[in-house]
């Protein structure tokens, strides 16, 4: 497993080395005055932006840029992987389909995006200096920008475990779970909230483990053998679930007092009226990740312009204030309201960077060989 | 009597086993496409506390099933046409000529059946993408097409064997043209076989959901690959029990045409030998 | 004129058998060129071992290859058990014989993806199952049913979709045997278990032997039931193979899973048509 691992970063670089042969002069924005773009965009008429989730409640989200401006947005289905491995794969051709690609923070280091996006976005957008294009620990050095913002953490249910009883320490955990078995569970497939716990679990068994050093080596791999004891040792207290959805939807099933979960996924999901409004979300004091999701126009994007003043749009105060409301996510922009989040703002201090790659992506390949294979 | 009354308890048997394995699951699907979407179905109610068909209309409207049925739905026919075509010349030889080698060619037709789909789907991906071939509709179609060959080939070579030769020559002595032949001779035999074959390759290909999901990735969706979607990354009960009755309900249909089909033609293709 | 006639039959092979054979060979091909280091999308090509290596060196694969090759034998075995007895019953028409057929055929209707669908919302802990046991008193609390460990869910979805297609094998051969063929057997004194074992069985074995290795094949290249139903601490082969190849485009590593679930495809079901062949010859001696 280590070495494939190793290999998917070679893998990596050389995709990074091999650049995009982009034989067409790109037009360059930051010559042209945000009226000509806008007057651009609008010839251009619509913009296909390629975001890996939640597609259903982003078309209807989009519908007010529509209104404003009369272009037309159009979002495929596609998931993260598929749509990052398009991504690359088009990169070679005059023209891609995509015009904007919304990837998750940490996906940024695995390119440059200086070769694959026009930018940098924070001199193009008209507000640009007040936006964010570092998350996760990534920095995008101005060519994607954050618009999403969220946080993992525990939702649970209020019917069947009251919010002072909930554990928010390790040893309250570990008291917790071998009080109440098998009413805890996560992922560590299909989303990152399970994987986000199991972080937690590496970031307070093992102190010592320096989390924003993304090396891969044999002595790190095995320091985190009392981690994996310690979920052997409790594999009759939780349940490994299939999915970031199947944990939600099972809590809302009251299979479960808690699970692992995303604060966005959860607010969404209870939007849809597919979870109940009485489940809630809490970060519990020992630390889950936050990050978000950046965007940016890939070079060879049809409607640049467009994809442009949609940029400037979702990222704009008001935008991020109804992401807010609508799905509650943390607002990307320093004057948007954050007030419909589903955890108070004091909670937020327990958020935590994601583990550095690609040893973050180890920690889940090593608890798959030495926890879920064992049980 | 005692046979017959053996038999009518078995039916109902068979009947209790039926609801609790068809009727069930379905009631449920249809229960949960019609949770409305204000109050969710959580522990511990029994029923929907309020249902309506919003979920259709959110469905129809803001997720991406009208491309997936507008997609499955020419890609199939498409499919089926294509399959067709190709197969009539291979099923003609098998069905008129004996040769040397005949039954090895017989058994090399079923090569697309004992090949696991998704080993298919993944390296025909790659080999796509080492050619630089970007077209999914095509690569989708061409990789239905093989994958559904042998049906249409073992169905078609079974018409084309039925075809009776002293049919043949008496209208040939008779002077009659190719044409007037084909029509008066061959098609008789061959209707039933190839409108069979196009319902069932069409039925495969909406389906199918290996070839659909690798090759169609990230953007271009099919019915299943949207179920999967709501089954999977993205699990809303309720979605994925709208579009499980949309992808079932033609399929029902259609092989109630093809039950009437078979049973007026060979029973041999039924049981699947010959 | 041979020879035309040798030229036309091969002309008319070309578009169906020539397409199968380009096709499936190159994706053959592929698979095995992709795991020995050839073919590579990025990086170096070149013929090595080191996907291998690592691979068989890990425990995930050879958890999964032994997970499918558990699904594959026994829902194929277990379909054609429950196939039988009711091939048997449907053999000769009666009243209601026909609505009966239709009914059992009736999952061969559902595509699978559906089918994981609906189980997982009878079985879930607040499904049907479980609201009926409840309310039944029988429990007080839902039991977890879902992803069981023992990959059950995954088993009887496959029996539950391939039985109506060995039922349609089966009937078609059971049929076929002539009531003559019967009655002399009866007329020499057999009993109805050992007509069943010294006429029946051997008659129908070839049904038999195709019905197994097809769904044989089927489960253990199952993806769908496996990502809906089951257990979460393994991976069927398929499942390993779409995520090798998913998690940054591991096609190389993709290709050594391919590799092996091709080889259990095709050894798993010659040596089931065969073990089944050996204990049908053993049944007629006895």
């Amino acid at each position: 497993m280590r070495i494939r691992s190793l290999s998917l970063t070679a893998a990596a670089a050389a995709l990074c080395l091999s650049l995009p042969s982009v034989a067409n002069a790109q037009q360059n924005f930051s010559d042209m005055s945000w009226d000509e773009i806008v007057a651009q965009a609008q010839e251009e008429g619509e913009v296909v932006w390629y975001v890996w989730y939640f597609q259903p409640a982003y078309r209807e989200f989009v519908q007010p840029f529509t209104e404003a401006t009369g272009i037309e947005v159009i979002i495929p289905e596609g998931t993260h992987d598929g749509n990052f491995e398009k991504m690359l794969a088009e990169s070679g051709r005059d023209e891609g389909d995509i015009d904007v690609i919304a990837l998750g923070g940490s996906r940024h280091a695995l390119f440059d995006q200086s070769e694959y996006y026009h930018g940098p976005l924070s001199e193009i957008l008209p507000g640009g200096d007040q936006l964010t294009y570092e998350l996760e620990g990534v920095d995008t050095n101005g060519y994607g920008v954050a618009f999403w913002g969220n946080q993992t953490g525990l939702a649970y249910n209020p019917r069947l475990v009251d919010f002072e009883d909930l554990p928010q320490t390790l040893p309250e955990l570990e008291a917790w779970m071998a009080e109440n078995p098998q009413w805890f569970g996560f992922n560590y497939e299909n989303g990152g909230s399970g994987p986000s716990f199991v972080q937690s679990m590496v970031r307070n068994i093992m102190p010592d483990i320096d989390t924003t050093d993304g090396e891969v080596s044999e002595e790190r791999l095995a320091s985190l053998a009392p981690v994996w004891d310690w979920f052997l040792d409790r594999s009759d207290q939780f349940v490994i679930t299939a999915s970031n959805a199947d944990s939600l939807t099972r809590v809302n099933d009251g299979e479960f007092a808690v699970v692992a979960a995303w604060e966005d996924h959860l607010a969404s999901l209870q939007a849809q009226g597919e979870v109940g409004d009485h489940i809630a979300f809490y970060i519990p004091e020992w630390g889950h990740n936050g990050g978000g999701n950046l965007n940016g126009i890939p070079l060879n994007a049809q409607h640049p312009a467009a994809a442009l003043v949609f940029l400037d749009w979702l990222t704009s105060a008001d935008t991020q204030t109804a992401l807010n409301q609508r799905f509650g996510v943390a607002p990307m922009h320093p004057d948007a309201d954050d007030s419909a989040a589903l955890v108070p703002n004091e909670m937020r201090a327990y958020s935590r960077v994601w583990t550095a790659q690609p040893f973050g992506d180890e920690i889940r390949n090593q608890f798959i060989e030495n926890v879920a294979l064992e049980m | 009597m005692r046979a017959s009354v053996i038999n009518r308890i078995l039916i109902v048997v068979l009947i209790g086993v039926c609801v609790l394995w068809l009727v069930i699951p379905f009631a449920m699907a249809i229960l949960w496409s019609i949770v409305d979407p204000s109050q969710a179905w959580s522990y511990p109610d029994l029923f929907p506390a309020k249902v309506s068909f919003q979920r259709w209309i959110d469905v129809w409207q803001t997720t991406a099933l009208r491309d997936a049925l507008v997609n499955s739905y020419t890609l199939a026919p498409s499919v089926a046409i294509t399959t067709l075509l190709l197969a009539t010349p291979t099923a003609y030889a098998i069905g008129r000529f004996e040769f040397p080698g005949k039954t090895a060619v017989q058994v090399l037709s079923l090569l697309p059946l004992v090949v696991p789909g998704f080993v298919i789907a993944v390296f025909m991906a790659s080999l796509l993408l080492n050619l630089g071939l970007y077209n999914r509709f095509a690569s989708i179609m061409l990789g239905h097409c093989v994958l559904f060959l042998p049906y249409a080939i073992r169905i078609l070579s079974v018409s084309f064997a039925l075809v009776r030769q002293d049919l043949i020559d008496a209208a040939r002595d008779l002077g009659a043209s190719p044409w007037a032949r084909f029509h008066a001779v061959y098609w008789p035999a061959l209707k039933p076989g190839v409108l069979a074959a196009l319902i069932i390759v069409f039925i495969q290909s909406i389906e199918e959901f290996a070839l659909a999901f690798i090759l169609g990735s990230p953007d271009f969706t099919t019915v299943p690959t949207i179920l999967y979607s709501f089954l999977g990354f993205n699990f809303v009960r309720s979605n994925a029990a709208v579009v499980s009755l949309i992808l079932v309900v033609p399929n029902v249909a259609l092989m109630l045409v093809l039950e009437r089909l078979l049973k007026s033609a060979n029973p041999a293709m039924v049981s699947g030998k010959g | 004129m041979r020879l035309r006639r040798a030229g036309l039959i091969l002309l008319l092979l070309l578009p169906g058998l020539g397409l199968i054979l380009v096709l499936i060979g190159s994706v053959i091909v592929m698979a095995f060129g992709q795991s020995v280091g050839y073919f590579a999308l990025t990086g170096e090509s070149g013929f090595s071992w080191e996907h291998w290596r690592e691979q068989l060196d890990g425990r995930l694969l050879w958890r999964s290859f032994q997970y499918s090759a558990y699904i594959a034998t026994t829902s194929s075995i277990l379909s054609v058990l429950l196939a039988y007895p009711i091939a048997m019953w449907l053999r000769r028409p009666f009243r209601g014989s026909l609505f009966a057929g239709a009914l059992l055929k009736a999952p061969l209707l559902v595509p699978g993806l559906v089918a994981a669908f609906l189980f997982i919302n009878v079985i879930s802990f607040h499904g049907f199952f479980n609201e009926l046991m409840v309310w039944l008193g029988i429990i007080d609390r839902p039991i977890r049913m879902q992803n069981d460990r023992n990959g059950y869910g995954v088993i009887f979805l496959q029996v539950w979709k391939n039985m109506p297609f060995a039922l349609l094998l089966l009937t078609g051969s059971v049929q076929a045997i002539s009531d003559d063929v019967l009655n002399a057997a009866r007329d020499m004194g057999a009993g109805s278990i050992a007509r069943f074992r010294k006429v029946i069985l051997p008659l129908t074995l070839p049904a038999m032997q195709a019905a197994l290795v097809i769904i044989f094949i089927g489960a253990a290249g199952d993806f769908s039931f496996q990502a809906v139903a089951g257990p979460t601490t393994v991976n069927s082969m398929a499942q390993l193979m779409v995520r090798l190849k998913g998690e940054f485009g591991g096609y190389h590593e993709a290709g050594v899973v391919a590799v092996l679930l091709m080889a259990l495809a095709l050894f798993g079901s010659v040596a089931l048509a065969g073990l089944t062949r050996v204990a049908v010859r053993a049944g007629m001696k006895v």
